[in-house]
C-alpha cells in the first residue's frame, strides 16, 4: 500500500500532474468543521468530481489508498510575499525602519504573489494566509495587513485592507520609547485620533496627538470596527489592559496574537469577544512576558470558549506556515479534538476574514501528521501546481536521479 | 566576613597543592581544568518487557526485551534476567536510545532571553578559540528540562557563529544540575566551533575584517599557520608560553579536539575540506549544511558528517537553497547524516523533525526504514561527538540512555513517556516526575495552582 502511494505521489510531481485522475479508495473526507467520514472520491486535476460511499475506479485513474481529503489550510500569521530572504537588504518589506508613515502602510502594496515561498509553502497544503507587516521604529503600528490566496496569481490579494497590525508587549514598549505605559498611551491616543478624525484633522493636517492624517484615516476603519485590530501581546496583565481598551471602545474588533499567558485570563478573553491566534508548541519562558507559557494554553482557551486559530509563531521566518499542521498536531497531543485543531488552521481563520474560496487538498495521510503531504490541490476549481523551486532542487540532486549530465544541465 | 574567609582559604591552598602535585599538567591543562563531576542518579536494575526496539544499529525494528543493570544496557532482545530484577511490561511501546542534539545553545542563550543572558558568543574578535561554551552555560535554563521531556539525554553546546574560530564546544549529559561540571559528559572530547560564510564577514566587516568570504579563508589559513608553529614548539617540550587561543587549535591538529563547523553552502564546504587537507586536520561535522545534499559523495569521501534541519531555510541568502530532503539525501549518498535543532523549541521534538525529513526522502524515491532513519537522532550525533562507545545506541555495555515512547516516535502524536539517563528515570509522564529549574519556582507554583 505504501509503495503504491509513494509511486503515485512521484508521478504527480511530474509536469503531467494536471492531467491526472485519482481514484481515492476509502478516503477520509474532512468537512469544514473538521469532522471525518469515509468515502470513495474521484479527483480530476485536483478537483473532486465524484464522491460516494462506494464508487468504482474510472478507466485510466490512479487508485490511491490511505488518503485524506480536506479544504486548504489557512495560515493565520505570516510574512509570505513580503520578503525573499529573512535577513535585511532590499527586497525585505516586512518592516519599515525609517518611514514617516505607519497604519497607512499596506502589506498589499508590498505583497509579491510571485515570491518563491508562495509555491514552496503551498506544497504543505496551505492555500490562504494572513500577511502581516511588523512594526518599525517609532510606532507601535506596523501597518495594514492583507489576506491572500497562494495561487501565485496577480489577483491573489483577496482582502487588501484586512486588519490593522499593532505591536504591544515588549516589542511595542521598544517602539513607543521604553515602557508599557508609553505604548498604551500611544495606543489610546491613536484610537482617539482615529475616532475624532473629522474633528481633529478637518482644519489641521497635523491635528492628531500621535497619528498623521493619512494614518488616522487608515486606522479609522479599525476603530469603527469595520476591520479587526490584530495585536501582538503575551503577558496576561497586558491582555487585561487590552480588555480595558475594548471595554472603553466597544466597536473595536480585537484579535490578539501570541497570547502565551492567555490561559490565566481565558474567561475574560472569551467574555469580551476577543479572538486569539496562538502557537500550541510555545512552552518556554523565552521572555519575562511569556514566563507563564505552557503547552496546554490551548486547552484553557478551548474550555473558556475562546474563538482561536493556530499558527507557527516560532523561529522560521517567511517559511513558517509550511509547518502549520505540525503545530496544530501539537494541540491534539494536549487533548484538543482533531476536528477543532484542523478547524483552527482552516475554517476558523477563513471565517474571520470572510474567505469563501472553495479549496481541495488530497493528502497521502492524516494532514496533522508530520509524515503526510499533499498530492493534489485546487483553489476555486483551478488545479494548483505541485511543483516548486524546492522540489526542482530536490529533483536535480536526487540520489536516485540517473541523469549523469553535469548538474546545471539536468 | 571573618566567618567566610577561613572557608575560602583552605580551598585555594588545596588548589595550589594539587597544581604542585602534578607538574605534568602544565602542558595539558585543558584536560584537567573544569573536570566533570557528573554522577548518575540512583537507578534500579530493570528489564523492559515486550518492547518495540529501535536500537540505533539495526535497520529493523525488533520486538523483545531490554535489560538494564547498574545503569548500563546488559542485553537488547533477549537474554538471562537475574532473579529479583524489576520487570516493566512496556506493552509494545517503542524503546529507543536517548536523543542526542549536536547543536544546541541551551544554557548559553537560555530562557528568558534577556541581554544579560547572552553568553553564547564572544563577539569581540574573529578569532576567539580561547573561550569555552561551558563557561557561558547557565544550568538553570528551563530549556534543559523541556528538552529532557522530549527525549534529549545528551547535547552539545557550541559558541555562536560570529567568529571564524568561535571557541570550544562542550558535550553535556542532560542531567538536572546546579553546575555545568555536573552535566559535563565524562571524557567526551572538546570540540572547536568554526564558522563559514555570512556571519563572520557581516559581524567583522566594519571591525577590521574579515569582510568577505576571501577574508574568511585567509583568516583560517593565517591562524592554522600560527597553530602549527605553536604545536611544533609544544611538541619539542621544555619552556614555552602557554597560549589558550593557539592551544585549542594545536589540539585540533593533534586530533584531540573535534572541529564542528557552521557552513551552509556546498561550494564553501568544499573550500573548507581543502583547507583541512592543507593543514592536515579533520572536519568532523558541518553544521546547518543546508546545501550538503549537493555534495553528498564528497562528504562521504572525506568522512565528514553533516548536521542539518528538516525544513529550515530562506532566513538568509546562504540558506536559500534549503530542501526538505537534505538529511535523507546525504544519508543515501553514504555520508554520515544527522538532525540538529539549534533551537530551544525544536530540540523538544527532534523525533518529529526526523519523521518529516524521513517521509519526504521516501516520497522522493528513497527507501529508508524508520530504524535506519533513527540513526540521525542518536547514533550519528554520538559518532560526530566522539562518544559513540558510550551512548547513542542500545547495545550491551553502553550507558542506559533510554526513551520509552507513548505512540510512534515517527508521528506528530508520539511523545516520550519515560526518559532514562544511565538507567535512572529522570522524566516519567505517568508519575509526573520531571525536573524543575530554579527559575520556574514561584511562577510554576502559580501555574500548577490554576490547573
Amino acid at each position: 500500500m505504501r509503495t503504491l502511494l509513494l509511486t503515485s505521489a512521484l508521478i504527480l510531481t511530474s509536469p503531467s500532474a494536471f492531467a491526472q485522475t485519482l481514484f481515492l479508495d476509502d478516503a477520509i473526507v474532512v468537512d469544514a468543521k473538521g469532522n471525518q467520514s469515509t468515502a470513495d472520491v474521484v479527483v480530476e486535476n485536483g478537483v473532486i468530481t465524484q464522491q460516494a460511499a462506494t464508487l468504482s475506479a474510472p478507466a485510466g485513474a490512479d487508485t490511491v489508498t490511505g488518503t485524506w481529503v480536506t479544504s486548504g489550510l489557512f495560515a493565520p500569521m505570516s510574512s509570505l510575499g513580503l520578503t525573499d530572504i529573512g535577513s535585511g537588504g532590499p527586497g525585505n518589506d516586512v518592516a519599515s525602519e525609517s518611514s514617516s508613515t505607519n497604519v497607512s502602510e499596506r502589506a498589499a502594496d508590498s505583497f509579491n504573489p510571485r515570491s518563491i515561498h508562495i509555491g514552496n509553502v503551498r506544497q504543505s497544503g496551505v492555500t490562504h494566509a494572513l500577511v502581516a507587516p511588523r512594526s518599525g521604529s517609532g510606532s507601535i503600528f506596523a501597518g495594514t495587513g492583507t489576506i491572500v490566496s497562494l495561487t501565485g496569481e496577480f489577483d491573489s490579494v483577496l482582502v487588501s485592507d484586512a486588519f490593522v497590525m499593532v505591536d504591544l508587549g515588549e516589542t511595542g514598549t521598544r517602539r513607543a520609547g521604553g515602557s508599557r505605559a508609553a505604548a498604551m498611551a500611544q495606543f489610546r491616543a491613536a484610537i482617539d485620533d482615529a475616532d475624532g478624525f473629522f474633528k481633529r484633522y478637518s482644519d489641521a493636517p497635523d491635528g492628531g496627538d500621535v497619528l498623521s492624517r493619512q494614518d488616522a484615516l487608515a486606522f479609522n476603519r479599525a476603530t469603527r470596527g469595520d476591520i479587526p485590530l490584530v495585536i501582538s501581546v503575551n503577558r496576561a496583565a497586558d491582555i487585561m489592559r487590552i480588555i480595558d481598551v475594548k471595554k472603553a471602545n466597544r466597536s473595536l474588533d480585537i484579535i490578539i496574537v501570541g497570547a502565551a499567558e492567555a490561559w490565566e485570563v481565558a474567561d475574560a478573553i472569551a467574555a469580551n469577544n476577543i479572538r486569539v491566534i496562538m502557537d500550541p508548541l510555545h512552552n518556554l519562558p523565552e521572555t519575562f512576558e511569556s514566563v507563564g507559557a505552557r503547552l496546554d494554553n490551548v486547552m484553557f482557551l478551548e474550555k473558556a470558549g475562546v474563538d482561536f486559530a493556530v499558527a507557527n509563531l516560532g523561529a522560521l521566518g517567511v517559511t513558517k506556515p509550511a509547518t502549520l499542521s505540525q503545530h496544530a498536531g501539537g494541540a491534539v497531543v494536549e487533548g484538543l479534538e482533531w476536528a477543532d485543531a484542523f478547524a483552527a488552521i482552516s475554517s476558523v481563520p477563513a471565517s474571520w476574514f470572510g474567505i469563501k474560496d472553495k479549496t481541495t487538498v488530497v493528502w497521502d495521510g492524516d494532514p496533522l501528521e508530520v509524515t503526510s503531504a499533499p498530492i493534489a490541490m485546487s483553489i476555486n476549481g483551478k488545479p494548483q501546481s505541485m511543483t516548486s523551486r524546492q522540489k526542482a532542487l530536490r529533483d536535480r540532486y536526487n540520489p536516485t536521479n540517473t541523469d549523469k549530465r553535469p548538474h546545471k544541465y539536468r | 566576613m571573618k566567618t567566610i574567609l577561613p572557608l575560602i582559604l583552605p580551598l585555594s591552598v588545596l588548589a595550589a597543592c594539587q597544581a604542585q602535585d602534578s607538574p605534568d599538567a602544565a602542558s595539558d591543562d585543558s584536560a584537567v581544568a573544569f573536570a566533570s563531576t557528573y554522577t548518575p542518579q540512583a537507578s534500579t536494575n530493570v528489564v523492559l518487557r515486550n518492547a518495540k526496539i529501535i536500537d540505533g544499529v539495526s535497520s529493523e525494528i525488533r520486538e523483545g526485551d531490554v535489560l538494564i543493570t547498574d545503569g548500563k544496557i546488559t542485553f537488547v532482545g533477549s537474554g538471562d534476567v537475574p532473579a529479583g530484577t524489576k520487570e516493566i511490561d512496556v506493552k509494545g511501546r517503542f524503546v529507543t536510545p536517548g536523543i542526542i542534539d549536536i547543536h544546541s545553545h541551551l544554557g548559553n542563550y537560555p530562557s528568558p532571553g534577556v541581554e544579560a543572558h547572552g553568553d553564547g558568543n564572544e563577539v569581540t574578535s574573529p578569532i576567539t578559540s580561547e573561550v569555552s561554551a561551558e563557561h557561558g552555560v547557565w544550568p538553570q535554563d528551563p530549556g534543559f528540562d523541556e528538552a529532557l521531556q522530549g527525549g534529549i539525554t545528551t547535547l552539545h553546546i557550541l559558541p555562536g557563529s560570529a567568529n571564524l574560530f568561535g571557541g570550544r564546544g562542550v558535550t553535556l549529559r542532560n542531567m538536572p544540575s546546579r553546575t555545568v561540571q555536573g552535566m559535563k559528559f565524562p571524557d567526551a572530547p572538546y570540540t572547536l566551533k568554526m564558522a563559514c560564510g555570512e556571519n563572520p564577514k557581516r559581524v567583522y566587516g566594519n571591525k577590521g575584517g574579515p569582510g568577505s568570504r576571501m577574508g574568511n579563508v585567509a583568516g583560517y589559513r593565517k591562524n592554522w599557520i600560527k597553530a602549527a608553529a605553536y604545536k611544533a614548539k609544544r611538541d619539542k617540550g621544555g619552556d614555552y608560553d602557554r597560549d589558550l587561543q593557539l592551544e585549542t587549535l594545536a589540539d585540533v591538529l593533534d586530533g584531540k579536539i573535534l572541529v564542528q563547523m557552521h557552513c551552509y553552502r556546498a561550494d564553501e564546504m568544499i573550500q573548507i575540506l581543502d583547507i583541512a587537507k592543507e593543514f592536515d586536520y579533520k572536519v568532523t561535522t558541518f553544521h546547518h549544511a543546508v546545501e550538503a545534499y549537493k555534495i553528498g559523495p564528497e562528504l562521504a569521501a572525506a568522512d565528514t558528517c553533516a548536521a542539518m534541519w528538516a525544513d529550515w531555510g530562506a532566513f538568509k541568502m546562504e540558506s536559500f537553497d534549503y530542501i526538505n530532503e537534505n538529511v535523507p539525501f546525504v544519508h543515501a549518498a553514504g555520508a554520515c547524516a544527522m538532525i540538529h535543532s539549534d533551537d530551544q523549541n525544536n530540540i523538544q521534538r527532534l523525533n518529529q523533525e526526523v519523521a518529516k525529513t524521513w517521509a519526504d526522502g521516501n516520497r522522493a524515491g528513497l527507501n529508508i526504514s524508520k530504524a535506519e532513519a533513527w540513526k540521525w537522532l542518536s547514533t550519528n550525533p554520538a559518532k560526530a561527538l566522539g562518544i559513540l562507545q558510550e551512548t547513542g545506541t542500545l547495545e550491551a555495555g553502553k550507558r542506559a540512555d533510554v526513551v520509552i515512547w507513548e505512540g510512534d516516535p515517527f508521528s506528530t502524536y508520539g511523545r516520550p513517556s519515560t526518559v532514562m539517563l544511565d538507567g535512572a528515570i529522570l522524566f516519567d509522564k505517568a508519575t509526573g516526575l520531571k525536573p524543575k529549574s530554579d527559575f520556574r519556582l514561584g511562577y510554576a507554583d502559580l501555574t500548577e495552582a490554576a490547573k
